[in-house]
């Protein structure tokens, strides 16, 4: 009789009981709350709210004056599992530490452990939480930024962001 | 008033279209909720995409209710021109026909899987009184002074009659199953036969009950009897009796969860993989359509049918209020709204439980189906011998 | 209209019947199985329009009920599964003309003599009398007085019948029953 357990009424009303109270809640909430019961975004019109720690791509942050905190010690390129941090050390007048005249990332190959990130010691990159990664041309994957002048602005492929 | 033989049959197609038209509207209306309720219950919207936009009448006040970061008003109604969209997909798909496939079943299957579930209708009565829901006014062509009534026949075997018709529209998913000259669609027809022809048994004996209790085998004398002329203790066969025919009706009509002739994880999509368009469509249909089946039936014998309570409980009723009492009326809207909520309660039950196996399905139909049915009856049999 | 609606009320008897006639036809003539089955279905449902036609409501349901939804479910299980392309069993259900015709010759002639006997033979009279008494005399739906017949007037030769079939069941059950290991 192994067979009759699966349809045991007490077990069958139980999960009756609970999909019922979902949709109730869904139905009689779903125009009325700030804050909805369901799940899903309805995406193009509302994004969804992501949580704190989620790990978009990454970017660089700027300091009070508008200057890239970015010092080159390379931690990130180091730790960076799939290697896909390049930073050529620069200089840049009336700055006392090193500045990167180039900062690639190939964002194809990461996989967006955060380890770059944890390793800095001067807090000046974060993993965004931008999450439309998607592109048409795999060039547009390699991101950063290169030359001494124009360096906050993005480069010629580039769609590298820099935090305000 | 005698009628002639003209003004039967015209009012007879009258009724026909009537009802058609009902069926035809309703059937996309539950594909519609289909989408919702099971959206709902697992925490989604459902379909939202149509008349749910930008454009349109409500375009402006979705785009005000996005901006605030809310979900827009109307929610439910959201999407509800879809159940137009599906229709109109199915009917401009292009036909195939497989070429190894027997072209002759192939094509009559939808059909013979359809005519039957539609057929069945002619036997339920929508509301039982005698006065009809409306009289025809005297300047009508033919029918003109005549009562539009709430039953399109009352034949005194008409229960039998939705049995025995129902029982044909297995041949529509078997011969489909074989005509299609495929593996998956041959074994969902197996399936799928000794399902229905399995469930059958404890499905007309759980029927058995009220027309024992009633002793007759008209649709519209069980109804009105069921609900007004029963003991109190007939509520226990009637209560269990209920579950029982749910059950074997949820085998009937191939819905989760004993949708095993369509199992989507092994057999593609069963009896129906060849099919396409409006092919596909009349399987879909004549499903549908069985469901408002079954769900009439229990209604109408379990549920109290045209009268508030279920169960025969109105009896009771009748007893503490009197006849003539509001409550005691029978009204076409308690039917229906019986109907709708046990069509929910049909999706409810798909949202809710996976499909079960092969074997534990055949196992309870026939393992304790059979015989709890056959108990349930007997205790109906002791009920009608000793207070009836 | 109201003439042609009753002259073609009244002809619906022969009109299933010869629809009838067409399915079975189609049954015998047809070379693949479930053609066959198809057309044997066909037949059943006509014969139970005729029984409607005769106002023999619970006959006729019965008949879709038992016959249409049942037996033919069955047949056309077994049918569908059994191929009979291969030569063997071509020989043995489509080469057997001279054995048939003979079969249904002396079938013929059985069916013929009795139906010879039950409309003109002495006994002709009392067969083909309908009997009130057996409702006696009570207006009562068909189901009543096919049940009154069964279970009344008719009760032993029922149940002997219903023994028979019960043999049949578990005769077959004994016969397709494998060895437990």
């Amino acid at each position: 009789m192994n067979w009759l357990k699966a349809f045991n009424p007490s077990d069958i009303a139980g999960g009756m009981k609970l999909t019922g109270k979902r949709f109730r809640q869904v139905l009689f909430t779903a125009n009325r709350r700030k804050v909805p019961m369901h799940f899903v975004a309805e995406y193009p019109e509302v994004k969804v709210k992501l949580a704190p720690r989620y790990r978009g791509r990454l970017t660089m942050i700027k300091d009070e004056q508008g200057e890239i905190k970015c010092v080159c010690c390379l931690a990130c390129e180091k730790i960076c599992p799939t290697q896909v941090i390049t930073i050529i050390k620069g200089k840049k007048e009336g700055r006392k530490m090193p500045f990167p005249t180039r900062y690639d990332f190939e964002m194809e190959r990461c996989i967006f452990c955060e380890f770059c990130v944890e390793s800095c010691g001067f807090d000046s990159i974060i993993l965004n939480h931008q999450f439309e990664l998607a592109t048409y041309n795999r060039e547009d994957f390699s991101l950063g930024m290169e030359g001494s002048e124009n360096m906050f602005e993005n480069s010629a492929v580039g769609k590298f962001s820099v935090a305000e | 008033m005698p009628m002639t033989l003209t003004q039967t049959v015209v009012m007879a197609l009258i009724q026909i279209v009537v009802l058609l038209a009902v069926i035809m509207a309703v059937v996309p209306i539950i594909t519609f909720a289909e989408r919702k309720v099971i959206g709902y219950v697992q925490v989604r919207l459902g379909a939202t995409r149509i008349a749910g936009g930008h454009v349109g009448i409500t375009g402006p006040i979705n785009r005000a209710m996005w901006a605030l970061g809310r979900v827009p008003v109307f929610s439910i109604l959201r999407g509800l021109p879809i159940f137009m969209a599906d229709g109109l997909k199915l009917l401009t798909k292009e036909d195939v026909i497989p070429e190894k496939a027997d072209k002759l079943v192939f094509i009559l299957a939808p059909a013979i899987c359809m005519v039957p579930a539609f057929a069945v209708f002619a036997a339920i009565t929508f509301f039982p009184g005698a006065e009809g829901l409306f009289t025809f006014p005297a300047s009508f062509p033919i029918v003109g002074g005549l009562k539009f009534m709430g039953f399109l026949t009352d034949i005194n075997v008409g229960l039998l009659y939705i049995l025995g018709v129902a029982s044909v529209g297995v041949y529509g998913i078997v011969l489909g199953g074989w005509a299609s000259n495929s593996k998956y669609p041959l074994l969902g027809g197996l399936r799928s036969a000794a399902q229905i022809v399995s469930y059958e048994v404890p499905l007309s004996m759980s029927l058995l009950v009220p027309v024992l209790l009633v002793g007759s085998l008209s649709f519209r004398e069980l109804s009105v009897k069921l609900a007004t002329e029963m003991p109190l203790v007939a509520a226990v066969p009637l209560f269990l009796g209920f579950f029982f025919y749910l059950t074997c009706g949820f085998a009937e009509t191939n819905r989760v969860p004993f949708d095993l002739a369509e199992a989507e994880t092994e057999l593609v999509s069963g009896f129906h993989t060849e099919y396409t368009g409006m092919k596909m469509g009349f399987f879909f249909l004549a499903e549908y359509a069985n469901m408002i089946v079954v769900s009439a039936i229990a209604a109408a014998f379990f549920l109290g049918g045209h009268y508030l309570l279920p169960f025969g409980l109105q009896s009771q009723l009748i007893h503490a209020l009197g006849a003539g009492h509001a409550l005691n009326q029978p009204s076409i809207l308690f039917f229906v709204g019986k109907v709708g909520f046990l069509l929910f309660v049909f999706l409810w039950i798909r949202a809710t439980l996976p499909r079960y196996r092969y074997d534990q399905l055949m196992h309870v139909g026939w393992k304790f189906l059979i015989p709890v049915t056959l108990v349930n009856l007997f205790i109906a049999a002791a009920i009608k011998f000793v207070w009836m | 209209m109201e003439n042609l609606l009753i002259s073609l009320a009244q002809n619906l008897f022969p009109i299933f019947g010869l629809l009838a006639v067409g399915g079975a036809a189609l049954m015998v003539a047809s070379r693949q199985a479930v053609h066959s089955v198809l057309g044997f279905l066909f037949a059943m449902l006509c014969v139970a329009g005729c029984f409607l036609t005769l106002e023999a409501e619970f006959l006729g349901i019965a008949q879709l009920l038992v016959y249409a939804g049942g037996i033919v479910v069955l047949f056309l299980f077994v049918v569908m599964l059994v191929e009979l392309t291969k030569y063997k069993e071509k020989d043995i259900f489509q080469k057997q003309t001279k054995v048939a015709l003979l079969a249904v010759a002396g079938g013929l002639l059985v069916v013929g003599g009795a139906l010879r006997n039950a409309l003109f033979g002495p006994a002709a009279k009392e067969a083909l009398t309908l009997r009130p008494e057996i409702t006696n005399g009570a207006v009562l739906g068909n189901a009543q007085a096919v049940s009154r017949g069964l279970f009344a007037d008719f009760l032993l030769p029922f149940e002997i019948l219903s023994i028979i079939l019960l043999v049949a069941l578990v005769g077959a059950v004994v016969l397709a029953k494998t060895e437990r290991v």
